[in-house]
């Protein structure tokens, strides 16, 4: 690695490096000399992801400083608002909110034991909810984190109390009856109107806990005005205020965030001096910064290109592993031809997913497989394989001819005729402009429904939801993201008239057995429900999932505790124990 | 000159409002801002939707907003964002700093050496060196700039593995944490500016070099040259004194020109480099159907441009006596 010299030897250096420059002349050293095993830090990460390349706090240096790429700048610091929900943001407040649940990188959630002693059901009817904040936590100004910050959340958040706040989501806090506090503030109750099964996901991390006495300076949190002027308050300036391992220290729009440890932080002190977040808006150009190590740590999207780079930077390690966003294949239900689910059906059934899957992100690694579930990650609680017995998916084209020929459909001239006796129109399939890997899997779509004598056009939007929401498609590629907390999307995604709907699914039984899983308090029953209703869409055949999407993380091997993870929480859900190794 | 300036800029007026009206027309059509909302899981309240629309005045009539947008500038309001928190008018402001910093050094080091090379490829004409310049020109006026620039950065990391040190960097204008005293600071800019600027100067540097050439070929050529030399002037004397003074005239004017048209190329090295300047936030508003941001851009970019053109119109009359305005 890069050390740093005398200040008259950088000037000379900086002459002798823009001469070199501009006679364009290249060393053509490529730098690494391949001595030593490097790129090995995240070999435990397949097998156990949790805790691979972990290090025990007296093997780190005390101090250092690690600067991350973060793709999009910081425009709104209320992570619960719908403009401040950005994924990148959430990273960098990753280390300074404090919330209820956490995702771990096995795409499971965990309570966040540094705020909570415990969270439990303790009533089923009405469901009711008791958590019992740690008694030393407290906000770095030394006010204690109490029921009263997560009542100021749940009344920004339930619609009613402030129908003003522009909240990203009210699910979940919709419900709640009554949100109180006992025991100084350190017990919080909380009382649905109706059950929630996924109540976890009230003021989980990706919808952290604000300070309520901040609030209150900035608007009387009793009124629907004060409440809104609170929360745009939060959005607008950067928090000064901390309840995790950082603090903020500096941020300058569009270039970086810098955290410094939060002297007030109860749990194990950090190591690091400093973590900078730099802004850089186009993944291309994070591999040569890391190359060049002006960041150490990056987490892009992986394009084939990027990965071989990165693989090739000596003393980095990278790893790919498998998120919680997967693509599929949607119908349109409102085209009248694709209204018959035979024919649906069919054409899933001659889509070869292995195929486009070895075509596309199957270049740069081997761990993706098709996808069996409109519901579940197969890493998740209540994965179950429901595509499978369909034969969807498969590309088997005999079996797709017969399912029509059974219909009554005919193929002649390689051109497929409906039992009416008319031609099936030409169809779209749409995906995002500038996409690659969805433009490439289109076209696979489209030369295996030609086997069937189905035309399909390819053509790509640049406005994904709009064209969602007017229904300009036939066939949608698009992704969703599975959240840890299913219940309440699936309703969103899948019930006849919901929002999320676009292709406009409508079956009875998915109504009924979605929304009763959504209104458990008990989680194994709620996900046999979601199971049940999803056999019935497989068999629908509306929408075919693909595969599992990959993630990328790369970081020099000298960093300790930084690994992979794959869920909305990001690599840096523990950021607070990351570390420089000794020596 | 004073009338005619004036008379410049109010023809200016019409041109301005026209451009910006299509502008507009045509950045509202493109899309809605809203549409972000919509492949969200789960999507956000019918509510946060609606007051997100009457706050970009989404419920106003396209002619409406146009004339709002418009009487707003007077008062220096720039109109919303579609990131609330986004003070427009100082953002762009601030952004064009970050760009025509970026662009003034690309400038000046390509002048330099495009006045540098044109003079001796043409006192060498048809020489080794003329035709050593005369490639090196047209293989950058050929080279696409993201390429270039890629390049670049990879030269610099094999620079900084070379020497063992961190000297060169690819991302950004300055680091955002420096140790040491203020010379320390200077050369980590210095070492954040090599990059970006040469690669935005050479491509400036292919063109203006042909031009140096050509002006300077034709004043080499000309009656008075050949008489200065006769009347037994130093060889040096007569290139910097009479020669090159003339021939400095059309590149003036193709600089000033050539302004506007090296800040939207600016866009790409912003891009690969990484400085957030007025290309980089060009981009973003597209991206996010920020109508008023578009705007802003254009309307700071058309006043650039208007005015660079006018200066580039007077400094033509003044350089050269025989062209004056009436």
């Amino acid at each position: 690695m890069l050390r740093s010299k005398s200040g008259a030897a950088r000037a000379a250096a900086l002459v002798a490096g823009a001469a070199l420059v501009l006679s364009a002349c290249s060393g053509g050293d490529g730098g690494g000399d391949g001595s030593g095993q490097t790129g090995q830090i995240f070999a435990e990460c397949d097998a156990n992801p949790n805790e691979c390349n972990s290090s025990p706090a007296d093997q780190l240096q005390d101090g250092g400083q690690v600067t991350m790429a973060l793709e999009k700048d910081i425009a709104n610091w209320n992570l619960n608002s719908s403009e401040g929900n950005v994924f990148e943001s959430g990273m960098a407040l990753k280390g300074v909110l404090p919330s209820t649940y956490l995702s771990n990188p096995d795409l499971k959630f965990t309570m966040n034991e540094d705020l909570l002693e415990s969270a439990e059901q303790t009533n089923t009817d009405p469901q009711t909810i008791v958590y019992k904040i740690k008694q030393e936590a407290v906000w770095s100004d030394g006010t204690p984190v109490s029921a009263e910050d997560f009542i100021y959340v749940w009344k920004t958040q339930n619609g009613k109390d402030c129908p003003e706040c522009a909240v990203a989501t009210t699910a979940g806090y919709d419900q709640v009856r009554t949100v109180e506090g006992s025991d100084n503030g350190k017990t919080v109750t909380v009382t649905y109107d109706k059950p929630f099964t996924d109540w976890q996901q009230l003021w989980e991390s990706g919808q952290p806990i604000y300070p309520a006495h901040i609030a209150k300076e900035h608007g009387d949190l009793n009124t629907p005005e004060g409440l809104k002027s609170a929360f745009d308050w939060f959005g607008a300036n950067v928090p000064t205020y901390s309840a995790g391992p950082y603090k903020i220290e500096n941020f300058e729009k569009n270039r970086s965030l810098t955290l410094v440890p939060n002297e007030r932080w109860w749990g194990d002190k950090p190591k690091l001096e400093r973590v900078i977040f730099r802004i850089i808006t186009d993944a291309a150009q994070e591999p040569t910064a890391l190359q060049n190590n002006e960041v150490q740590v990056i987490y892009p999207q992986p394009q084939v290109d990027l990965v071989n780079q990165v693989r090739n930077i000596p003393n980095v390690s990278s790893y790919v592993g498998l998120g919680l966003t997967w693509e599929h294949f949607d119908f349109n239900l409102d085209n009248e031809v694709l209204k018959d689910k035979a024919l649906r059906q069919a054409l899933f059934t001659v889509v070869d997913r292995q195929a486009l899957i070895d075509g596309t992100v199957g270049q740069f690694t081997d761990k993706v497989e098709p996808l069996n579930s409109n519901n579940f990650m197969p890493q998740q609680e209540g994965y179950e394989d429901v595509i499978s017995e369909t034969g969807q998916g498969t590309g088997d084209v005999e079996a797709a001819k017969k399912i029509l020929t059974d219909a009554g459909y005919k193929i002649e001239n390689n051109r497929l005729i409906d039992p009416d006796g008319q031609p099936i129109p030409e169809m779209s399939v749409r995906y995002t402009t500038g996409n690659q890997i969805r433009q490439d899997s289109s076209e696979l779509f489209a030369q295996a429904a030609k086997q069937l004598g189905v035309t399909v056009n390819v053509s790509p939007t640049d406005d994904l939801g709009g064209t969602l929401e007017s229904g300009e498609y036939d066939i949608m590629l698009f992704a969703w993201v599975a959240s840890p907390y299913p219940f309440a999307n699936a309703v969103q995604n899948w019930t006849t008239g919901q929002g999320n709907n676009f292709g406009n699914y409508s079956n009875p039984d998915v109504d009924r057995l979605l929304n009763e899983a959504a209104a458990e308090t008990d989680r194994q029953d709620a996900l046999g429900k979601v199971n049940e209703a999803n056999r019935i869409m497989a068999e629908d055949a509306y929408v075919l999932p693909l595969y599992q999407k990959p993630t990328f993380i790369a970081a020099y091997d000298n960093l300790a505790n930084v690994r992979n993870n794959s869920t909305l929480d990001g690599p840096v859900y523990n950021i607070g124990e990351w570390g420089v190794r000794a020596g | 000159m004073l009338a005619y300036s004036l008379r410049r800029l109010l023809i200016s007026v019409p041109i301005f409002i026209a451009s910006t009206f299509v502008v507009f027309l045509m950045a509202v059509l493109s899309g809605n801002p809203l549409n972000k909302f919509l492949a969200i899981s789960p999507p956000p309240p019918p509510q946060t939707i609606e007051a997100e629309r009457i706050r970009l005045h989404l419920d106003q009539p396209i002619f409406e907003r146009y004339w709002n947008w418009l009487t707003g500038l007077f008062r220096g309001d720039f109109g919303p964002s579609t990131e609330s928190t986004l003070d427009i008018g100082t953002e762009v402001i601030n952004r064009y700093g970050v760009t025509l910093r970026l662009v003034f050094l690309a400038m000046l080091l390509a002048l330099i050496l495009a006045i540098v090379a044109g003079v001796v490829s043409a006192v060498k004409q048809y020489s080794g060196v003329d035709y050593t310049l005369t490639f090196v020109g047209f293989l950058f006026l050929a080279m696409p700039t993201f390429w270039f620039a890629i390049l670049l950065k990879e030269a610099g990391i094999n620079f900084n593995n070379a020497v063992g040190e961190q000297v060169l960097y690819t991302i950004g204008d300055s680091s955002v944490y420096v140790a040491g005293g203020a010379w320390d600071k200077v050369l980590d800019i210095a070492g954040h500016m090599i990059l970006p600027t040469v690669s935005l100067a050479l491509l400036s540097f292919a063109a203006w070099s042909r031009f140096q050439r050509a002006a300077m070929l034709e004043v080499l050529g000309s009656d008075y040259v050949r008489l200065a030399r006769a009347k037994g002037l130093r060889r040096g004397q007569v290139m910097r004194k009479h020669a090159l003074r003339t021939a400095l005239i059309p590149l003036t004017t193709v600089t000033a020109l050539d302004l506007g048209s090296i800040i939207s190329g600016a866009v790409v090295t912003e891009k690969v480099f990484q400085w957030q300047g007025a290309g980089t936030f060009l981009l973003d508003a597209i991206s996010r159907d920020d109508v008023y941001a578009i705007m802003a851009w254009l309307v700071i970019s058309a006043t650039v441009i208007i005015v660079l053109n006018l200066v580039a119109d007077l400094l033509y009359g003044v350089l050269d006596p025989r062209i004056r305005y009436a």
